[in-house]
């Protein structure tokens, strides 16, 4: 009975989820209408390193401390019942019908050395738990890669149907195709670089799941470590009666590997509350109490271990400094222009989790994941492709998602002064300056209301010899505010002949041009 | 009450102004004096209408034309195309007034229009564009069908060659029985203008960008293979410096006009001297009355200037 009841409550959770990530994309305006990184918020273990990594209090932490509440209350139920990421490596386990031959591998201290690892990266002002939290890794693998192939195989089958033209055939599946856009399909196809990498380490994850069942809640999850750190002395336990016979029933389904038949032996940090051993002890000897004292064994995890988690975090925050790029302003990639109302970059990648959120609600797709760009601190982070995509000149949406604050919420006023670099124009490549051709485009596009780019009547020679009079363009280096509008249209395709650079950029003191 | 009064007063007023019209909407079941001003609406090359409602001015300058039955036949599919480009409120003037959109779709399914379909080809994110321009909302109140441009439906169309051999054009355009400009008039580069025949960019595919090389050649091209039915310029609003896309409210005038035609050219020019110049100051509109597309010459031209 409860592990329905539990069942349901995971659909429910998940759907939410899937509901508030298909939300978030733009319908014209610039408010969502829903909140989106609810789950973001709710992460305890977001919350916890952002907050050392940053030395600042966070806003948003109302939901996070409830779970910690609840976990310190009634175990791990964020894991067993809540957790969009452990319902999917739920379901994907169910299809494991039959109890596999090898013994568990039983790495349960991973996970805990894993967080032991990212606190002291984030002791040491390194945010890097994105990477491993769970709800960022779903996040991101949803919306850069998993999402993209889903929506793509969908318009690929529409798009066979419509080709098809016959006549019948076309309006029924037409009419489907505007109900699914409706639903669940986005505006546009997204499109991501590094979607392929990204989606198979997701699809890899779930399938270790075949392996040994929620192989990544057990050992690898570090919010799942943490909060079991916490549910060490939760107030629910579960206790065995004396009517237990060891039939060992509840081993194979319960789904932390808690060991559960070995009574006293158990260990209930592993326990997700999952209430499995609960309902299928044919002897109804197992019960969940409040206030019972705790029939466990301490956390399996070892000193050594703990230290070498300690030592390896302790090396690999200089290790990822070094990078040359750190040595100084304008030694980091030109073409790294954050997106608009980011913090300097220090701060910036003390707080970004890299969860994709800014990446999912960007309208116009050019908001794009990091490789090395950042170093690998800061991999996965949000970077403007202007020849992918343009920041729209009123939109202040990734900042509205940004569940750390890496990325600042704009007010629209602010939003239209923020510089997110400058454009600077290839006269080698320009149509009026190298070519004898006359275009306009850049300027024409620019949504700066003064515009940013102005033309100069210029005397041009074309190879007869007949004298033009082109307009060529200038950058207002003083009203650009680098949204790359002015790039993405470009007619010189490929290398454009007006393109952004982060010089110039709001946020940083460093990165600049003029004296102002 | 009051405003039912204001009504009638105007009414009388636009009757007084528009005779022609006026009469064939008083008495419509009199053939006769119904065919004299059709007759008399022919004869017209331009309504000029000017008022505070841009309702009423849309309105009355189809209405100088003959009124939208001369246009739209029972059981068309219409396309209506005003410019959705930009993420700017109608304040602005980057795009075509709101009103002036849905009058036009209103006036279409009281002429027995089957579906009038409205829709462009947005220069920067189309959610933004439809919903900040007011004319998704405006249009879809009066049943105006509007969409989104779907990427399958564009078609390589042979076009006359004066400056393009073919382009992608979207099908919904050129396949619709009546299509209908309807332009905001701006500045656009340094000294040139966006009326009607730059507003058919909005049904071009590809990457339209590189026409700017030969854009007066390019617009009539695409001018003489869309043809549209009825052109209404909308100048209730225009942007005097800083277009297309604008965004100062300092560079917007207030002129309360519309100018219906059906001459491509002939709007054109026109629209020019809103904006203090002469027609013949566009390279598009004197390459269209070299190409036969129309008549520049303003002179020559029986325009109608109503207020209302």
């Amino acid at each position: 009975m409860i592990r329905k009841i539990r069942i349901v409550t995971q659909g429910l959770f998940l759907l939410t989820f899937l509901w508030l990530f298909l939300q978030t994309e733009s319908k014209g305006t610039d408010e969502l209408g829903y909140p989106v990184k609810i789950f973001l918020d709710a992460d305890p273990l977001i919350f916890i390193t952002t907050i050392l990594s940053s030395r600042e209090w966070y806003q948003t932490f109302f939901l996070a401390i409830a779970v910690i509440i609840a976990t310190v209350i009634l175990g791990r139920v964020f894991c067993g019942w809540v957790c969009p990421m452990g319902t999917l490596n739920n379901i994907v386990s169910a299809l494991q019908k039959k109890r596999p031959r090898r013994a568990p591998l039983n790495w349960h201290w991973l996970k805990y050395c894993i967080l032991t690892f990212l606190i002291t990266l984030s002791l040491f002002s390194l945010q890097f738990t994105g990477i491993f939290d769970p709800i960022s890794f779903l996040i991101r693998s949803f919306s850069l890669s998993v999402y993209p192939l889903v929506v793509y195989a969908t318009k690929a089958t529409f798009d066979l149907f419509y080709n098809l033209n016959i006549p019948v055939l076309v309006n029924m599946s037409e009419f489907t195709y505007a109900l699914f856009k409706k639903i669940w399909l986005p505006f546009q196809q997204p499109f991501f670089l590094q979607s392929a990498f990204l989606g198979l380490l997701f699809f890899i994850i779930l399938g270790l799941n075949l392996l040994e069942k929620r192989f990544w809640c057990k050992y690898l999850c570090p919010l799942g470590a943490f909060l079991g750190l916490l549910s060490r002395y939760a107030f629910l336990q579960r206790s065995v009666s004396e009517g237990c016979n060891s039939c060992g029933a509840c081993d194979f389904d319960c789904q932390g590997g808690a060991s559960p038949d070995q009574k006293e032996k158990w260990h209930n940090t592993e326990c997700m509350a999952c209430m499995n051993c609960d309902d299928l002890c044919p002897q109804h000897a197992v019960g969940f109490r409040f206030f019972k004292k705790a029939q466990t064994v301490p956390i399996d995890l070892g000193k050594r271990r703990v230290i070498g988690a300690i030592l390896s975090g302790l090396a690999a925050v200089p290790l990822m400094r070094i990078t040359a790029i750190n040595k100084q302003a304008g030694a980091s990639e030109p073409k790294l222009i954050r997106p608009p109302g980011s913090l300097d970059e220090k701060q910036f990648l003390a707080r970004c989790v890299k969860c994709g959120e800014c990446m999912k609600v960007c309208i116009t797709n050019g908001l794009q994941p990091t490789f090395l760009e950042a170093g690998i601190e800061g991999i996965w982070s949000p970077v403007l492709i202007p020849r992918i995509g343009y920041c729209e000149y009123r939109c202040t949406l990734c900042g509205q998602v940004c569940p750390t604050g890496a990325i600042k919420k704009l007010e629209m006023q602010d939003k239209e002064k923020v510089k997110v670099g400058l454009a600077m124009i290839d006269k080698g490549r320009c149509l009026p300056y190298a070519h004898a051709t006359p275009c306009i485009v850049c300027q024409e596009v620019c949504p700066i209301p003064k515009k940013a780019i102005w033309l100069e009547k210029a005397k041009v020679m074309s190879r007869n010899e007949d004298v033009m009079i082109l307009n060529q363009p200038h950058i207002d280096l003083d009203l650009c505010n680098g949204c790359g509008l002015c790039e993405a249209k470009c007619p010189v395709l490929g290398q454009p002949a007006i393109y952004v650079t982060s010089i110039g950029e709001s946020r940083s003191k460093e990165n600049q041009l003029l004296l102002s | 009450m009051k405003v039912f009064s204001e009504c009638l007063m105007d009414r009388r007023d636009f009757l007084k102004t528009t005779i022609v019209a006026g009469i064939t909407f008083a008495i419509p079941g009199n053939a006769s004096l119904f065919l004299k001003a059709l007759d008399a609406a022919e004869k017209t090359d331009l309504v000029v209408a000017h008022g505070i409602s841009p309702a009423r001015i849309t309105t009355a300058a189809i209405d100088g034309l003959g009124g939208i039955r001369a246009f739209i036949s029972r059981g068309d599919i219409v396309v209506v195309k005003p410019n959705i480009g930009w993420d700017r409120l109608p304040e602005y003037a980057a795009t075509t007034n709101p009103e002036v959109v849905s009058t036009v779709v209103a006036l279409c399914y009281e002429a027995g229009a089957k579906q009038v379909k409205v829709f462009d080809h947005s220069v920067v994110d189309p959610r933004r564009c439809y919903k900040q321009s007011g004319i998704s909302t405006a249009a879809t109140a009066v049943g105006g069908i509007v969409s989104y441009i779907d990427d399958r439906k564009f078609r390589e169309v042979k076009l006359p060659g004066v400056a393009l051999k073919s382009w992608p054009l979207y099908t919904e355009a050129i396949e619709a029985d009546k299509f209908i400009n309807i332009p905001i008039a701006k500045t656009h580069g340094l000294s040139t203008l966006t009326l009607g025949m730059k507003n058919l960019m909005g049904i071009m595919g590809s990457s339209r960008g590189r026409i700017h090389q030969r854009i007066d050649g390019s617009l009539v091209d695409l001018a003489m293979a869309v043809k549209p039915t009825l052109i209404i310029l909308d100048a209730v609003r225009v942007l005097t410096a800083n277009g297309p896309q604008g965004g100062d409210l300092a560079d917007v005038k207030q002129l309360n006009t519309v100018v219906a035609g059906r001459d491509q050219v002939a709007v054109d020019a026109f629209g020019a001297t809103l904006f203090g110049i002469k027609g013949s100051a566009l390279g598009y509109v004197v390459a269209g009355q070299k190409a036969g597309l129309g008549n520049m010459d303003l002179a020559k031209l029986r325009i109608k200037k109503i207020n209302v």
